[in-house]
């Protein structure tokens, strides 16, 4: 069937194809799935300057206080 | 095959591409877990207190890193009587148990929805190993690699055994069959949120804190730093060593044990017989001057671990003695005399 329809129009416009784009593309979206599955769920996001938070209502106090016992 | 500068390319697009796509990835399941575990939530770790009887001035993180069984830092801090607190991750656990550590905390992050369960002795043992050989291959307790029905369930008497007197930091995150075993094994578990993304914007760390009020905590991306992050900002403890946090592989583990083995070759087209180093970048330790090699995800670690680090307030002192953290000021110590040097006061 493949070979019968193969060919059997011209489309109008003209496709241009960054096979090498495309290429590079996938590589990335690949690795991307291969460090996901080596995380296992692990959090993935790192915020950079906030170590906890503990919602707005909070923010006034001192954050994160835990007295010894 | 790709040339060289090519390879260092792809190996840092790689690494920095994985928060964002995590993400997405992740973030029904995260949602689905938390609104789950909302049902369950009696203490968030507000209430925590740190332990009486120990010397607060110091911790230990125990992560289960391979060098955790290799240098032998279990039985080290046991032969010491180690007086610090103690924080261990899920993965380490039973390690402790086994060589009579008993953990202060214990912490969990992870919310995969087989694998993190075993941990703490997985009722299910059997069904799971059927669908997913992750603990034939991984590295973090090479004891459950070899366990039988028999040998897994002494591990859950283990588990019971202690649990009632163990600390639990649980993320809200994490899978409903870790949630009804830690609380069945009856844990004092205290809950958190894992900071997902700047809570100063709308996002999901926002949308965790709205089903359950619980703090957020930045992790790191893995459960050993986000156990280095309570130690050093929530407990605020002045001086923290670290075992277990190799964030690598020792050379001598053949490429075929590392997690993201079988993955990488699919992804790259390549095969056993090619050379797969650049995928595997090494380290030399600069206190054992052994080489170490580490891969994309736990590179990726490593780069956030550093990140927090700067904004610690804590001396922190790597006595892993092996893997790929070091660096970027951190101090390195054979973990010997960092328990010496405590003792001594």
């Amino acid at each position: 069937m493949e070979e019968l329809l193969k060919g059997n129009y011209k489309v109008t416009k003209n496709i241009e194809i960054e096979a090498e784009e495309k290429s590079e593309n996938n590589l990335t979206i690949n690795f991307k799935k291969v460090a996901l599955n080596s995380i296992g769920g692990s959090m993935v996001y790192v915020e950079r300057n906030t170590l906890v938070w503990e919602g707005e209502e909070e923010a006034a106090d001192k954050k994160n206080e835990i007295k010894s016992s | 095959m790709m040339d060289m500068h090519s390879n260092i390319k792809d190996f840092q697009k790689l690494v920095s591409s994985i928060p964002n796509v995590g993400l997405d990835w992740h973030r029904k399941t995260i949602l689905d877990h938390a609104r789950d575990t909302a049902n369950f939530i009696t203490k968030n770790i507000k209430e925590l207190k740190l332990p009486e009887g120990k010397d607060h001035s110091h911790a230990i993180v125990v992560s289960a890193g391979p060098g955790l069984h290799k240098n032998g830092s279990l039985k080290k801090i046991k032969e010491f009587n180690y007086k610090g607190v103690i924080i261990a991750v899920d993965g380490s656990l039973l390690h402790c148990l086994r060589t009579g550590v008993i953990p202060d905390f214990v912490l969990s992050l992870d919310p995969h929805p087989t694998r993190i369960v075993r941990w703490f002795g997985d009722p299910n043992f059997a069904t799971h190993s059927k669908v997913d050989d992750y603990f034939t291959r991984q590295d973090l307790d090479i004891e459950l690699r070899k366990k039988n029905i028999e040998g897994h369930l002494k591990d859950i008497d283990l588990v019971n055994q202690y649990a009632p007197k163990l600390k639990l930091l649980l993320s809200t995150t994490t899978s409903q069959n870790v949630e009804s075993r830690t609380r069945e094994a009856k844990f004092d578990r205290y809950w958190w949120n894992p900071l997902m993304d700047n809570p100063k914007e709308e996002g999901l760390t926002r949308e965790l804190y709205k089903i359950n009020k619980a703090p957020c905590v930045n992790t790191g991306g893995n459960v050993g730093t986000a156990a280095w992050v309570f130690a050093t900002s929530i407990f605020k403890i002045p001086t923290i060593a670290m075992v277990g946090m190799d964030f690598g592989y020792q050379k001598s583990t053949p490429y075929t044990l590392t997690q993201t083995y079988k993955e990488l070759l699919d992804t790259t087209g390549m095969s056993a017989e090619d050379d797969l180093s650049f995928l595997f970048p090494e380290f030399k330790n600069p206190l054992t001057l052994e080489t170490c090699y580490t891969d994309p995800t736990y590179y990726w670690y490593r780069s956030n671990f550093f990140d927090l680090y700067k904004n610690s307030s804590s001396k922190t002192i790597n006595c892993t003695e092996s893997g790929i953290l070091h660096g970027e000021g951190l101090e390195c110590k054979y973990l010997d005399d960092f328990l010496s040097e405590v003792a001594d006061g």
